[in-house]
């Protein structure tokens, strides 16, 4: 029977092509529309680090003023001062601990025909490459050991690799960044969290820096921040000031397994925070804050608010769309009563007409996916088109096989439920009530 | 009151020529209830249809009311049907969205008469064919004898010259047909012009003069449909 | 002339119709609420930033070696700048309007830590700052030569100094006219005195998007570090001349040098604005399409409608109904359904504003882009309708004695 509805769905398609066409159009239209914006709002909501997302806990104490909150309402700074970064990583209390910051290094090739280049780097301690996981394609990070002997050691991004030593496994070989020469540990295989967890503050969807470098090497050459630094107290002279200082301008995170290992951690911070009030600073309210990836990526909104906008405008799009297809079968049925009457006088039954009707209903909702699916590329291609200045979007617009089934999927169901109506109006039509008039 | 000269009518498609009337003449007076048999496809629909301005006649003379109406255009001929003529169908041709008052309503509203007047007429109509009760019902909750009333109360509302009836019985069973027809006389018998087509003999024979039609012309002889339906 | 029975007719056969109405209803909606983030967004990227933006452009210059002279290095470089043939004038600053990055610091009117201050885009000067941003000052004068000093910043001192825009020295003191400003002491970390020497019509902030853009400073004040940021205004006409020419100018002077963001200061208008410009696209975009979409269903569904309806025509024609008044009423009829759509439209925009408004923190909709975009769709709808309508001006009244 449903090859013979497919027949029957055939023949009325072709019998009315504009129709068909205006419907399948309808519906790929308004798939591609709202795929679009559900693919990028998919990409920058997606779990960068989906293995370990959930043991990686960005660490918040309220080191802030006095007199107002850090932000609304009453909610801790995003980023830690040095004292208290230091102390927390010092402590090791978790299983490990990151304390890092963006800064930037001049490269100098060896080779003479090349001109040095200024790049971001990561001052960070040694734990950041085994709790965030980048992929190495030679060597690995440095122990805590170069932390604490302030080594002058580096990790670099396999393009730098590419760039300085010709793709070569450089580890051991020197690279020379601000006049000081670097011992090479480790290179990283291509690596694109999205978004950029690990620090948000430029920007959650920015490429991941260049260079890896030892924070303690970094802190004695006096390198200043290249992201954000805040104070609500300015700073003392002098860069032992700012070391001093209430100025947040560094990261901290901490691997912590399980509810209890939370707790613990999460009554060290408190204790903390005490030692310090103790010590005639944070005059706020104890507000600590363990937040995990998603929920620090929740809490950051790293989803920009127009994508979110264009993805309720999306939605209201595929309505209007099915809204459009319901009206054009509707009117189909109405035509077709006739043809209806007829079959059901014919002895076909309530069900058989429905099934009828809706197989018709589904081939156009395939038909309208499949094309949905080729418009979704095409959106995504204007997205690209139109945000091509900048790098990350490129990524954004990758499509992969889910948002495919998605797209057809979400054809499919949007055709069969812009069916139900005009299909439920054709099973009323009473047999032989338009036989008199044909 | 309606004068047909030689009338002819070709419809012509790529391969085809069709002659569905050929040298049509006759001659209606005021006041006379005339029948139009014939088989099919003798070109009854056709006369008809030249006769009610619906279509124009390829050559002769066609005079209604004393006005040769041969290169008219559609607004002059769209205003003759609205004032001269009233219409009957065969399947009524009520709309089906519209109830019976609205249905009576449409001629006049293209008339251009004012509220008033317009429901004055409506009354009057509905209250002839009996169906003053059932102004606010849909077509679909009548008989269809009480649909072709309406279809006739739409066709006096105007108080038209003459009435076309195109098999206004053909859709009923026989008492119903009756019915209508004893409302046909008695309008014929106030004045109105009646013309109407039928291949039912004993309707025809209830008007004042019978015509038959053969092969797009009228025939004098003995029609043959009388031998076919006396022994059907 | 026949709303009535046409109306009528309609709420007998209501289904398509009101799914047709709703269409244009949520179509309505979608492009009132589009128009108004246009509208938003386009306000927002005209201001003007009140620097002279043909002709400035700026880069970096980033000296590594760390024993380097560098108050000399940048002395000899803004030398070198502003006697280059096309150059009008050049400063050493930490940033420009619009750039994305800069500084900000909280001015109060009291020396008192408790006061709530007033945030403000710091820009760095010297006396050549006013001719360079091509500002015009409203009141006051400019630094003299002798009061723009080297400054380490991290000694926590803080130039005795400041020129102020017009829109904040009417933040801080609101009540008064603006040239009153002119020196009173406000404080800088609720401690270090600024005497306001000048006042400025305006001078944008770097953050586009921050309540207080129009809030800015100019301190009297060269910084001597390895990072430099040279703000070079052109001669009118040689901006794209120039800017290669300065760059290889200061490659060439320095082994130890690196220079990079080198940028005009439309290109930075674009870069700061470009998420909205995309935006605004995108939203014309969808508007475009789905005004097409709605009207495409509006010929579909009449088309239909004329179809379905031809017995009926030929019977009308047959009444007595000309051709005009057969087109009028299907464009009569899609009239009432746009009518019942846009209607419903309007108050569907208006209560996707009110959460727009409340969710994002959205300006409300002009008024009179309702009435308009109801106008849009009606207009659209009467489009759309006249092709279907038109054919069925074209039913033979002889139709009507046809049986089926």
């Amino acid at each position: 029977m449903f090859r013979y509805y497919l027949k029957l769905g055939w023949f009325s398609i072709r019998k009315n092509p504009i129709l068909s066409a205006l419907m399948v159009a309808a519906i790929a239209i308004g798939i591609g529309a709202c795929m679009t914006i559900i693919n990028v709002d998919y990409v920058m909501s997606g779990n960068p680090i989906p293995h370990r997302s959930d043991v990686l806990y960005h660490v918040q104490v309220d080191s802030w003023s006095p007199n107002d909150a850090y932000e609304d309402p009453d909610l801790p700074p995003e980023q830690v001062t040095y004292m208290d970064g230091y102390a927390l990583w010092d402590a090791g209390k978790a299983r490990r601990q990151t304390l890092s910051y963006k800064t930037g290094r001049v490269i100098q090739p060896q080779d003479q025909g090349v001109r040095p280049f200024e790049l971001e780097s990561r001052a960070t301690t040694g734990d950041f490459f085994t709790m965030f996981d980048p992929p190495f394609l030679f060597g690995g990070g440095w122990d805590e050991s170069a932390d604490r002997g302030e080594e002058p050691v580096v990790v670099i991004s396999r393009e730098i690799n590419d760039q300085v030593f010709g793709g070569e496994d450089s580890t051991g070989r020197s690279l020379v960044m601000n006049g000081q020469p670097y011992r090479v540990t480790g290179v990283l295989d291509t690596w694109e969290p999205m978004p950029k967890f690990f620090d948000v503050n430029n920007g959650p969807f920015e490429a991941v820096e260049g260079v890896y470098f030892p924070l303690s090497v970094a802190i004695a050459n006096e390198l200043s921040s290249w992201g954000n630094t805040s104070c609500w107290k300015p700073a003392e002279g002098g860069w032992e000031g700012r070391l001093a200082s209430e100025c947040i301008w560094l990261q901290l995170w901490v691997e912590l397994h399980g509810e209890s290992e939370k707790q613990e951690y999460m009554a060290f911070l408190d204790a903390y925070a005490e030692s310090q009030k103790a010590a005639g600073r944070f005059a706020r309210p104890v507000n600590n804050r363990l937040n995990n990836v998603m929920e620090w990526m929740e809490d950051r909104e790293v989803v920009a608010e127009d994508v979110n906008v264009l993805l309720g405008l999306a939605v209201l799009f595929l309505v209007v769309c099915l809204l459009n297809t319901i009206g054009l079968l509707l009117a189909k049925v109405a035509r077709r009563t006739g043809d209806i009457s007829l079959r059901r006088a014919l002895g076909a039954s309530r069900s058989a007409v429905f099934s009828q009707y809706i197989v018709e209903a589904g081939m156009i909702g395939v038909a309208g996916g499949v094309l949905g699916v080729g418009m979704t590329w095409l959106g995504l291609q204007g997205i690209r088109g139109l945000y091509g200045e900048l790098d990350f979007i490129a990524r954004l617009v990758a499509m992969d096989w889910p948002i495919i089934f998605l797209a057809i999927g979400l054809a499919i169901v949007s055709a069969l439920a812009a069916a139900l109506y005009p299909t439920w109006r054709a099973c009323r039509v009473h047999p032989a009530s338009q036989l008199k008039a044909l | 009151m309606l004068s047909m000269k030689d009338i002819s009518k070709i419809y012509r498609t790529d391969t085809v020529e069709t002659h569905a009337l050929r040298q049509f003449s006759l001659a209606v007076d005021e006041g006379e209830f005339v029948s139009v048999t014939g088989p099919s496809g003798s070109g009854k629909t056709t006369f008809l249809n030249i006769a009610g301005l619906l279509e124009e006649a390829s050559g002769g003379v066609y005079e209604l009311d004393g006005r040769n109406v041969a290169g008219l255009g559609d607004a002059e001929r769209s205003r003759l049907r609205n004032e001269k003529i009233g219409f009957i169908f065969q399947s009524f041709n009520l709309i089906p969205e519209l109830d019976i008052f609205d249905n009576v309503d449409v001629p006049l509203r293209y008339r251009g008469f004012d509220t008033a007047e317009r429901r004055k007429r409506i009354e009057r109509v509905l209250d002839i064919v009996g169906l003053a009760s059932r102004s606010k019902h849909l077509p679909s909750q009548l008989s269809g004898g009480q649909q072709q009333r309406v279809a006739i109360a739409r066709a006096l509302a105007g108080e038209p010259r003459f009435l076309l009836a195109d098999e206004p019985t053909g859709n009923l069973d026989s008492q119903m047909a009756d019915s209508v027809m004893e409302l046909l006389t008695e309008i014929n018998e106030q004045g109105t012009t009646i013309i109407m087509v039928t291949h039912e003999p004993s309707l025809a024979a209830r008007a004042h003069r019978e015509i038959h039609v053969r092969d797009g012309q009228v025939y004098d002889g003995e029609p043959d449909i009388q031998l076919a339906a006396q022994t059907a | 002339m026949e709303i009535g029975p046409i109306w009528r007719a309609l709420m007998r056969n209501k289904a398509s119709y009101v799914l047709i109405a709703l269409q244009i209803a949520v179509t309505m909606a979608i492009m009132v609420n589009a128009i108004n983030i246009i509208q938003e967004r386009a306000t927002q990227m005209a201001r003007p930033s009140g620097v002279d933006e043909e002709n400035i452009f700026y880069l970096s210059s980033y000296i590594f070696d760390p024993d380097a002279d560098f108050e000399a290095a940048i002395a000899a470089d803004l030398m070198a700048i502003r006697n280059f043939p096309g150059v009008r004038n050049a400063i050493l600053s930490n940033s420009v309007p619009l750039l994305g990055g800069g500084w900000s610091e909280g001015i109060t009117l009291e020396p008192d830590p408790d006061m709530d201050s007033t945030g403000v885009a710091v820009f760095f000067s010297d006396e050549n700052g006013i001719d360079t941003f091509g500002l015009n000052l409203l009141a006051g004068r400019n630094f003299e030569p002798t009061e723009v000093n080297w400054h380490d910043f991290d000694s926590n001192a803080w130039p005795p100094l400041t020129i102020m825009t017009r829109a904040m020295v009417e933040e801080l003191w609101p009540d008064e006219p603006y040239e009153n400003a002119l020196g009173k002491t406000v404080y800088v970390h609720d401690t270090k005195p600024v005497t306001i020497v000048g006042i400025t019509e305006r001078m944008q902030a770097a953050w586009n998007s921050w309540s207080g853009v129009e809030r800015s400073m100019l301190v009297p004040v060269l910084r001597g570090t390895s990072a430099s940021r040279y703000v070079i205004r052109a001669e009118p006409g040689y901006r794209d001349e120039v800017m290669p020419q300065i760059e290889e100018m200061l490659l060439a002077s320095r082994d130890d040098r690196i220079v990079n963001s080198m940028r005009t200061m439309e290109e930075t208008r674009q870069r700061s604005y470009f998420e909205d410009a995309s935006m605004v696209k995108l939203l014309v975009f969808v508007v475009a399409i789905l005004t097409a979409i709605t009207g495409l269903g509006i010929v579909g569904l009449a088309s239909f409608s004329v179809a379905r309806r031809t017995k009926q025509i030929g019977t009308r024609r047959a009444l007595g109904a000309t051709r005009p008044a057969i087109l009028r009423y299907f464009m009569l009829e899609n009239f009432l359904i746009s009518t019942v759509g846009v209607v419903g439209g309007a108050a569907v925009a208006i209560a996707i504003n009110m959460w727009m408004v409340e969710a994002f923190g959205l300006q409300r909709i002009a008024w009179y882009l309702i009435p308009a975009a109801m106008a849009t769709l009606w207009l659209v709808g009467q489009v759309a309708v006249f092709g279907p309508a038109r054919r069925a001006t074209m039913v033979s009244p002889a139709l009507a004695t046809r049986s089926v």
